[in-house]
This record gives structure tokens, sequence and C-alpha cells, in this order.
């Protein structure tokens, strides 16, 4: 199947692997986990670069939040005391869907970023948690917000880069907090059809004083409903605003029909999503929802 | 194209092949007649291939030949060295959990890293640990059945081969309980 793969490398410094990757341009693919490459259509490569061997595997929490090795796994993600902790531990949670035991030991968390699939668990959960890429290139070093990063389908702002690490913020300090993450798909790790990610922040009089609502499987790429967030702002829940942050949010997606599910079914998908992720927040985190 | 060297540990024995820099790890399993490392779908949604790197179970479809440098493979002729059955592969037998076979293989190295880190798995942890192993014949209560079955015979004998060292014999442990 790769017959035309002229040499595999196996860089163990991330200065090797930027300067194969600077060499070889777009002959030169990025290897990490594989699970992608292996059955992604596209067969221009000519050259595999493995970036699991330069010392990228792992999670870090300092007081500025946390810091994640692009070249960890899944299963390691699901494991780790620290995003089983961190945000209601909806990362390790999304994690844990991303396919088999077989597939999760091998796949990445950049991979999974890096992939660009707008069905990405991890993207939709990275979103509402305001992540930010660290990405190294030969010349540069940058940082990008992940909700910059997309530019859609399988496409990234990427050029000739690859990503080092993930970084979450700390999260802004004080009141109650509760996150969420919702998959639905065919069986437990199958492909989402519409995932979703949520977190609220409320004040001791149970006002919403921060939201993220996140979605994925819904548009050319993993999404923020800013609308139905801004919404929340300032109010108490109760059913109704549960319900019209799930009819908000649905106006912000723009679903294709594929031979998983309809358009309209995952329209009308986001907005149960968007509300049981609002109520297993408020859940999690005491605030009450009026009737 | 160049060919390259890899060194590997497959079932115990240290290995040298020469692949090529685009082969799956499947196909050098295949090539070099492990042939118990099955070919399905090779998309890595079915399991069949499933072999354990460093003891952990991954598709050997979705993985090229070239990242088992300077791992330990055991594959499903590994599993019962000297012809003695590992207690999964005697639990399936005994719960007439193989029809065809084709997904046995992956079944029982999944099944045996499983049970390598819980001996004590409730049973949606058997049915998730054999989520990615698929079967088109018998269903999966069968081979649940079989690992959970393992998990107990495997327990049994460390009971019994504990009590023993303590000076008690096996028939004696077996009575306590």
């Amino acid at each position: 199947m790769f017959d035309h793969i002229e040499c595999f490398y196996r860089p163990g410094t991330l200065r090797e692997a930027l300067l194969l990757l600077r060499k070889l341009g777009k002959r030169g693919a990025i290897v990490a986990g594989a699970t992608d490459i292996v059955t992604r259509a596209d067969r221009s490569p000519r050259f595999f670069i493995d970036v699991t061997h330069l010392g990228l595997d792992f999670v870090r929490k300092n007081r500025r939040g946390c810091a994640i090795g692009a070249a960890t796994t899944m299963m390691a993600l699901e494991k780790s005391p620290i995003t089983c902790r961190l945000a209601g531990g909806i990362l390790a949670k999304a994690a844990a869907t991303c396919g088999s035991i077989q597939n999760r030991n091998m796949a990445t968390l950049g991979g999974n970023l890096a992939n660009a699939s707008p069905a990405a668990d991890t993207a939709a959960v990275l979103l509402a948690l305001d992540a930010q890429l660290v990405v190294d290139g030969s010349r540069r070093k940058r940082k990008i917000p992940l909700a910059e990063f997309y530019i859609g389908p399988h496409q990234t702002v990427l050029n000739g880069e690859l990503i080092k690490e993930i970084v979450i913020p700390a999260l802004p300090g004080g009141g109650r907090w509760g996150w969420s993450f919702q998959k639905l798909g065919r069986t437990e790790t199958d492909i989402a059809l519409v995932n979703a990610a949520a977190g609220l922040q409320a004040d001791s009089r149970g006002r919403i004083k921060w939201a993220r609502i996140a979605l994925g499987a819904v548009g050319p790429m993993p999404l923020r409903a800013r609308a139905a967030e801004k919404l929340l702002i300032g109010n108490a829940l109760s059913e109704e605003l549960l319900a019209r942050a799930g009819e908000v949010a649905m106006g912000e997606v723009s679903p294709i029909n594929d031979g998983r599910a309809s358009a309209n079914y995952r329209r009308e998908m986001s907005a149960v999503l968007v509300r049981r992720a609002l109520r297993e927040c408020a859940c999690h985190a005491g605030i009450p929802i009026l009737d | 194209m160049v060919d390259m060297l890899i060194m590997v540990t497959i079932n115990g024995e240290a290995k040298r092949f020469s692949i090529a820099p685009g082969d799956l790890l499947l196909d050098v399993l295949r090539r070099e007649a492990y042939f118990g490392v099955k070919r399905g779908c090779e998309t890595g949604e079915c399991g069949a291939c499933t072999v354990l790197v460093n003891g952990k179970p991954i598709n050997s479809c979705l993985m090229f030949g070239a990242q088992a440098e300077g791992t330990e493979i055991l594959t499903i002729e590994g599993v019962a060295p000297d012809g003695k059955l590992d207690p999964i592969q005697t639990a399936f037998l005994d719960h007439g959990a193989v029809q065809c076979g084709f997904c046995t293989p992956g079944m029982i190295l999944s099944a045996r890293a499983l049970l390598a880190g819980r001996p004590d798995p409730t049973e949606a942890e058997v049915r998730e640990a054999l989520a990615g192993n698929f079967c088109r014949c018998t269903g999966y209560l069968k081979p649940v059945e079989a690992v959970l079955a393992a998990a107990q015979a495997n327990r049994e004998a460390g009971l019994s081969g504990a009590r023993t060292k303590s000076g008690r014999s096996r028939g004696q442990a077996r009575k306590r309980q």
C-alpha cells in the first residue's frame, strides 16, 4: 500500500525532525500514531517523519495551566491523573471514546488535532478549554489558539511546522464550575455523529459568569457556539434558557448530509447535546435549574 | 527506495528483518509466517490483526513496521509456549467462544492485555477490552463469558499457588473456598 515510500525517518530530537520537515517540504509527512495517515486517501507523501521519539509524550501541570505533549496517546490521556481531574475530566472522557483500545494505544492528541477532522472528539473539548497549540517550524515558533487553527475539513494553518504541545490555560478563579462532554455515535467508540463540550462558571447566586459551548461534526471544522454562550452570561439557568441556548446553537451549525447522518438530524441533535451538556454542567457545579 | 533493517523481539525471540520503509507491521509479520496475525479490514476497525506491542494491544494494519523497531511483540503463536494453552485459550474452548476462528487470535491477545493489568475485571471492562475485535459468527456473549471465566481461573490458580507456597496443598486451598 505504501510501496512508493522512499524513507521512514525516526528522528530522536526536535531539531532533527524540523530539519527533515524543511528539507522534504510537501514530500514529507509527519507520522505519530499512524492511525489516520494509513487510512487517509492522500498517498502523495514519499517520506515519513516519525515524531514519537522527540520527548513529546507528557502531561504537566503548573500554576499557569496544563501542557500536554503532542505525541501523548489517547490512552495516556485517559489514564493521566492530571487530565482525569482537569475540567471534570472531559478531555480524558473524550480521549476514551476515540476508537477501540487498539487505536487509542497508538493515536495521539497532536495527531487528532492536526488531522483536522470536523468530528475530532478532543478538538471540541479543547475549544471549550481555550487551548492553544505551541507550534515549531525551522524558522519560527508560534502559539496558535485552537479556535484559529482550522481553515476547513482536514485543513489547518500549519505550514511546514509541527505541533509541539497543547497548552490549556488555568481557568478564572472562584465560583462554581461544571463541565460536560457529550457524544452521539453509533457505538461508544465510533466516530461522532455530533459531539459537544461545555463548561460553566456560576457566581454564588447561581448566575452564569463564564460559559463555553463547542460542537463537532456539524460544520467544516469544530466550532464554538458563541451566540449560545452569550445568551447564558449574567443569567440564572432555567429550563427555558437551556431550550433557547440549544435553539441558538442549532442556528450556529452548518452540518452536511453523509453516509452517517443527515444534516437535519445533526442540526437537531446539536440542540439536544447542548441542552444535555449544560444540564450536566449545572448538575456538577450545583447550579440550580429553575422550572 | 532503500530497505531498512529492524530489530524486534517476537514471542521472546530476537529477530532482524529487512523491510521496505512503507511496510505495515501486519505485512511484515505475515511475510515472516506469523499467520495467526489475520488480515481483516486493513482500516483499524476489526481487530483481527491485533498484536501486543510492549504489552499493549494495537492494530498491526495501522502501524508501520519501522515503528516496531526495538519493541517486544506478542502474537498468538507466542501465547502457548510448549503447547501449554493459556487459561484464556482454554476458557474460549470450554465456552464455545470460537466458531470460524478468524477473530480469535485478536480477542485472546486483547483479553490477555486486559487480564495482565486487571486480574479481576468487571463485565463492562471485558466488553470494552473486546470492543475493538469484531466477531461475525458467534457474537460476543461467549467470548465475554470466557474471559471472565479465565480471569477467575487465573485467580484461583494464583490463590492455590500462594497457599501451596505457604505449606498448604492445592486440595486444601480449594476446600477452603
